[in-house]
């Protein structure tokens, strides 16, 4: 029995591997091209021990300070990811442990989302979020190559699965992420299906693709360009976290969510840079929002109006990455000395960081 | 054989079991492609669980066969976890009954063998004490001493290995697996040691599998214990229970049977024992339970004691029985319940007889012991079980005061509420009702529309002769539901006795098709004269039990020919069926009997006893008070069937007392709300021909006007329809205007009377106008147009005596007009502002009276009414103490 799951293994990291070199969905109609990240090496040890020792748990748990807190699959897969780039091998496995008892409790293998201290049971919502599963999946598949570790390889394997068998709807004839297994779809809702087309982590999807190869990968990161190009050309021109796509010739605002590009959204940009994806249309329009007047905001897709601007350091590195990716701009010296503090900005600075390290180090 | 084999299997086959079922179902998972096999099972150390080399025994020994032996490895490290301290369930005890040697750990002393051998004493101290505090019956392993000896010969103590140890024993597992982890990144070769592995594998799938149970992710759980051999031991019972319970929650009841089998036969602590018993209970139907039973320990030094187990056996049994009225549960099951209940101090058991005996028809039983589960917890079942008891051993009036208290708490209580108030009201002899059971009902009829709620109410004002607010509450269950017959019905007599002849043949003509006994009703009033002597009260009205309307009509009783009780009685009974060959009689408006005088009928009849008696009509205001169905109803309908032949007026000395009962003990009905769907009969004609009538009486008590008025004695709406002096008010002169006011005052022609009377005011000369203003105001009196007369007594200066006497008449109008609408304490200010200029007289005490007793100010109405009373005997007076009374002290049962 364990040589075949030896065996079975052999053959999973070859393909791993081979990811390296996938061509993958790229050659499509888009002139975007997709990259794999190398990843490691790519943090600081002393950014991530700011980090580490702001952020994360000696059980692993990843605490998200803002929201009272709590832990969610998302942070957890945030961790794994910035462990691994800090090559902090023992963070990674402590971070997994946490994860793998206290989220990968699902009957169809995906991560519960959401974990509260103060609750019993901790799990207080148990339904998944695919941002939260492909993050860990991804995480796992980089950690379990990288330093041959097959427990991490078998995991991302599972998990890549369960999201193709779940996490990917084909009701409406496209491949579309679904944001959880529960309550999005055509049938959930009346204005279903609702998707975030920040939940599309471009640069992981080659390597769910080659994990569970029988999903039809190729066809979501498709169709998760071809959404943002569609908002692009409305008049709303900003995707709304949340979006309802029941309607193909007119997007909107799902119900129940504020019209808004918010936190959710801005790390559209974010991913779509990381994965090389530069020329995609919409960052022009991003751009002229962020590196105008405007910088990353809160914003009423609805009314173009502004409700919050966001200046934390990580908000200001997202933007920094976009001009230091399209015009080559340098990175502004105050943001070149991690200041932690909430933990979702002090997430999205170490991931453009990262990038920047590792592509652009003109910029620094 | 090792212990982990049974339960493995167990588990495996379970998994693979719902794999099938999985892939019949359409979908299968990753997991299941690739069954059972991925667990890292590495070799204990010493003992083995081999799940791949086990036998897959699928039925587990048979209850004789002794506790197997443990493994002497163990896995249950107990705290590696930090919310799984279920694991210590219920008196959390080491086996003791094992025998002596070899010992039989099953407590995880891993760590303890670990610091052992590395001759740690400090640590060793600290597992044996931190072991000991879980484990009560725990002692330390004797051969602990020597496990130091070999070590020192070996290779040097790994440093990294001890703090592995360490944080694992202190339950820091994530930190354990950093450390491991930062140590194989530097040290590739590092290979960590395989009882380590084990038990921090063992500590992680606990909570995971804690977790996922928690959350109910069955499939988790059992992949887990598929996946963790080691987990399923005696020393972690709480993780069988959890898996046992994942097998129920997917349908494998015969796998969670296993389970709890293994467990019997293998695990020894007396508690956990029971507690899987107990565990089993809401899991498994009662024959598993019951083969489970078996395995209860009768001999050797840790005994069970299963029967509380047997007893909740039982309670299930009668409680199963007890909502089936064709389910008998055996005496002994009975007795246990019984004696179960009795001990206990919840009320869980005495519920379940309870209702047990009540669908069973022992309600005296029932009542005892929802009785004593009440006292116990007055919660929502209990109240809904001894309310519908009461009403079974009819005890209606403390069935509704339980059950009106409890209304609001389920759905359940409301309706049980809504069937007893019906029942109650439709009782014959009509109970003797405290106010508040009507005043508190309506909210809730007119809320939910309950229309039989509205009927019931129809036949209790009917049978207790408020005729006017029973034809009221039927019309408003009509209202509700167009299509219900006895409401027509009810509907239909209710005209008749109000004499309201159009009103009447409208309902006749809209029910007539659908129901003969309506047209019957119609045609018996024109074509059968008398023959209702015969009619002896037989039948239904003689049998108790709850009425149902509704099913007169869809289950006739057999035919009676000589039924009709209700022209004996003077009370209808809707339970009566309709019986096409015998018309109900008791509708004829001419009775033979009614050749008892009217008069001698009224004050001679019982319904003289109601609380508003049927004194003459010597006050206006109550007369007008009456209208609304206020607590006057029944003069209302007295005034009513005085005029026309009344068919209730049958009395006979056959039936005195029940006759009685029927009138002495009828509280008011609250008059219904306004009907939303207009009808073609609908109240409004009525109200015109009544209300005149009512007011008339005001001019009774005013001086008779002073001048050219032709007399101002109201003859109370019965005068004949003779003209007045020929002559159009807009030609005629002022003085012949003024004297035309007062020929059709006199004709109780109010509205052409004010015309008139303007006439007069427009051109006559002063004393004309203050005349024809006074007429004015007293025209709009009469049509109770308080407002109006308002105005026009200021048109005209009056002589301040007149002043006075219109002001108080103004008054009186607008706290008789407040009290209709129920603006109480409105009523009480005018009343108040009246007092200040005249006396108050005897009949608007009474409406003061009332107003407090509306308001809950009960001694202020009981002093007022005794007041009343020391001037002399009133009934009215009577009837307010009697209500008022009656409020404060709860009616005792009829």
């Amino acid at each position: 029995m364990m040589g075949r799951r030896k065996a079975r293994i052999g053959t999973l990291a070859a393909l791993l591997v081979s990811a390296l070199l996938w061509g993958g969905p790229g050659t499509t109609a888009h002139a975007a091209n997709p990259e794999t990240r190398r990843l490691e090496g790519t943090v600081s040890p002393e950014n991530w021990q700011a980090y580490k020792s702001r952020f994360v748990e000696g059980t692993g748990r990843v605490i998200d300070n803002a929201n009272g807190n709590i832990s969610h699959s998302e942070g957890q897969g945030y961790g794994l990811m910035l462990a691994f780039a800090a090559g902090d091998r023992a963070a990674f496995e402590q971070i997994w442990t946490f994860t793998y008892t206290e989220f990968l409790i699902r009957d169809d293998g995906l991560a519960v989302w959401k974990w509260d201290p103060a609750s019993t049971p901790k799990v207080t919502d148990r339904n998944n979020a695919t941002d939260g599963d492909i993050l860990i999946a991804y995480a796992l598949a980089k950690a379990g190559v990288a330093w041959k570790e097959q427990r991490y390889t078998i995991m991302a394997q599972r998990i890549a699965r369960a999201l193709g068998r779940t996490g990917i709807s084909k009701t409406t004839g496209r491949s579309i992420l679904l944001p959880a297994s529960q309550g999005f779809g055509p049938n959930d809702r009346p204005d279903g299906p609702v998707v975030n087309l920040s939940y599309w982590i471009f640069e992981a999807i080659p390597t769910l693709a080659q994990l569970a190869p029988e999903y039809d990968w190729n066809g979501l990161w498709r169709e998760g360009l071809s959404i943002l190009q569609q908002v692009n050309a409305s008049k709303m021109r900003l995707p709304p976290d949340w979006l309802s796509i029941r309607d193909r010739t007119q997007y909107r605002p799902a119900d129940g969510f504020p019209p808004e590009f918010g936190y959710n959204s801005l790390r559209i940009p974010l991913y779509l840079l990381r994965a090389g994806m530069t020329d995609v249309e919409w960052l022009k329009t991003i751009k002229q929002r962020w590196l105008g007047n405007e910088g990353v905001a809160v914003v009423n897709v609805l009314t173009g109006q502004i409700r919050e601007r966001l200046t934390d350091q990580g908000y200001r590195a997202l933007s920094a990455t976009l001009a230091c990716a399209l015009d080559q701009s340098r990175v502004p010296d105050d943001l070149k000395t991690f200041e932690p503090n909430l933990y979702y900005p002090s997430t999205l600075y170490l991931l453009s960081m990262s990038l920047i390290g590792e592509k652009y180090p003109q910029c620094l | 054989m090792p212990l982990g084999r049974g339960i493995t299997a167990i588990v495996i086959a379970g998994v693979a079991f719902s794999a099938i079922a999985q892939q019949f179902g359409g979908s299968s998972s990753d997991q299941r492609q690739a069954p059972a096999p991925l667990p890292s099972t590495p070799t204990p150390p010493s003992g083995s669980i081999s799940p791949q080399s086990a036998p897959a025994p699928q039925n587990l020994p048979p209850p004789a066969q002794p506790p197997q032996a443990f493994p002497p490895q163990a896995q249950g490290q107990q705290t590696g976890q930090p919310p799984s301290n279920q694991a210590q369930a219920p008196g959390q005890s080491a086996p003791q009954s094992q025998p002596p040697s070899p010992p039989q750990p099953q407590v995880d002393e891993s760590a303890l063998r670990y610091f052992a051998s590395q001759g740690d004493t400090r640590r060793l101290d600290a597992e044996i004490a931190r072991l000991r505090a879980l484990y009560p019956n725990w002692s330390p392993p004797t051969d602990l001493n020597q496990l130091s000896a070999p070590i020192v010969a070996g290779p040097p103590p790994d440093p990294d290995i001890d703090r592995f140890w360490s944080l694992f024993s202190e339950g820091r597992i994530a930190e354990a697996r950093a450390a491991v982890a930062e140590r194989t990144a530097r040290d590739p070769q590092f290979r960590l040691p395989q009882d380590l592995a084990t038990a921090l594998d063992t500590a992680e799938a606990r909570t995971r599998l804690v977790n996922a149970s928690d959350n109910g992710q069955w499939r988790t759980v059992l992949d887990t214990a598929t996946q963790t051999p080691s987990l399923l031991t005696c020393a972690n019972i709480d993780s069988l229970w959890r898996v046992a319970e994942a097998f129920a929650k997917t349908n494998q009841a015969a796998r969670t049977r296993d389970v709890y089998t293994y467990i019997l036969t293998n695990c020894a602590n007396p508690a956990e024992r029971l507690a899987t018993l107990q565990k089993a209970l809401p899991l498994l139907p009662e024959q598993q339970i019951a083969d489970l039973l078996r395995y209860e320990r009768k001999t050797g030094t840790d005994q069970d004691d299963f029967s509380e187990i047997r007893d909740q056996l039982a309670l299930r049994r009668v409680d199963r029985a007890s909502s089936d009225s064709k389910q008998t549960a055996s005496a002994e099951d009975l007795a246990a319940v019984e004696t179960l209940a009795q001990e206990s101090t919840d009320s869980g058991a005495a519920l379940v007889l309870g209702w047990y005996y009540y669908h069973h028809n022992e309600p005296e039983k029932a009542r005892q012991w929802f009785q004593t589960a009440f006292d116990r917890t007055p919660e929502q079942k209990a109240a809904e079980g001894l309310a519908l008891t009461l009403r079974a051993l009819n005890r209606f009036l403390e069935a509704e005061n339980l059950a009106y208290e409890w209304r609001d708490r389920s759905p359940e209580n409301l309706s049980a509420y809504k069937d007893i108030f019906v029942a109650t009201l439709t009782q014959d002899p009509p109970l003797r009702l405290d106010p508040r059971v009507l005043s508190s009902a309506v909210p809730v009829i007119t809320r939910d529309q309950f229309y039989n709620g509205a009927q019931a109410l129809g036949w209790y004002s009917y049978n207790t002769g408020q005729f006017a607010t029973a034809r009221g509450w039927f019309d408003k269950a009509l209202d509700w539901k167009p299509d219900d017959e006895p409401s027509a019905y009810g509907l239909a007599l209710s005209l008749l006795r109000l004499n309201n002849r159009n009103a009447f043949n409208g309902v006749a003509n809209e029910w007539r098709t659908r129901s003969q006994r309506i047209a019957d009703l119609a045609d018996g009033i024109y074509d059968r004269a008398a023959s209702t002597t015969d009619l002896t009260p037989t039948g239904p009205l003689t049998s108790g039990g709850p009425l149902n309307p509704r099913t007169a009509v869809a289950n006739p009783p057999p035919a009676q020919t000589q039924s009709a009780p209700v022209s004996s009685r003077g009370g209808y009974d809707p339970r009566q069926g309709y019986d096409p060959r015998q018309p109900q009689t008791d509708a004829r408006p001419v009775d033979q009997r009614s050749s008892i005088p009217a008069n001698g009928a009224m004050t001679g009849a019982p319904m003289t006893g109601a609380p508003m008696s049927s004194a003459p009509m010597s006050s206006a205001p109550m007369a007008g008070a009456s209208m609304n169905g206020a607590p006057m109803d029944s003069r209302q309908a007295v005034t009513t069937t005085r005029q026309t032949t009344d068919t209730r007026l049958n009395y006979d000395n056959r039936q005195p007392a029940s006759a009685r009962a029927t009138a002495d003990y009828a509280s008011p009905v609250e008059p219904a709300p306004p009907v939303t769907r207009q009808r073609s009969y609908e109240a409004v004609e009525e109200i015109q021909v009544e209300r005149p009538r009512a007011v008339a009486t005001v001019t009774t008590a005013r001086p008779a006007p002073s001048a050219g008025g032709g007399g101002g004695g109201g003859t109370g709406g019965g005068g004949g329809r003779q003209s007045c002096a020929s002559g159009n008010a807009y030609t005629l002169p002022a003085a012949s205007a003024l004297s035309l006011g007062w020929c059709l005052m006199e004709l109780n022609r109010p509205m052409e009377a004010v015309t008139a009377f303007d006439q007069a005011i427009k051109r006559g000369n002063a004393s004309t106008k203050q005349e024809a203003a006074y007429g004015k105001t007293l025209a709009y009196l009469r049509k109770d147009l308080t407002k109006e007369a308002a105005i026009a007594a200021a048109e005209a200066p009056q002589a301040p005596q007149r002043r006075t006497e219109l002001q108080a008449t103004i008054l009186s109008q607008r706290a008789l007009a407040a009290y209709r609408d129920g603006r109480y304490t409105e009523a009480l200010l005018a009343l108040g502002e009246r007092a200040r200029i005249v006396p108050e007289q005897n009949d608007l005490m009474i409406i003061r009276g009332y107003a407090y007793y509306k308001l809950g100010r009960y001694n202020d109405a009981l002093k007022v009414f005794q007041a009343v009373q020391r001037t002399g005997y009133s009934e009215d007076a009577a009837a307010g103490l009697n209500v008022v009374q009656e409020a404060i002290r709860p009616s005792r049962q009829f």
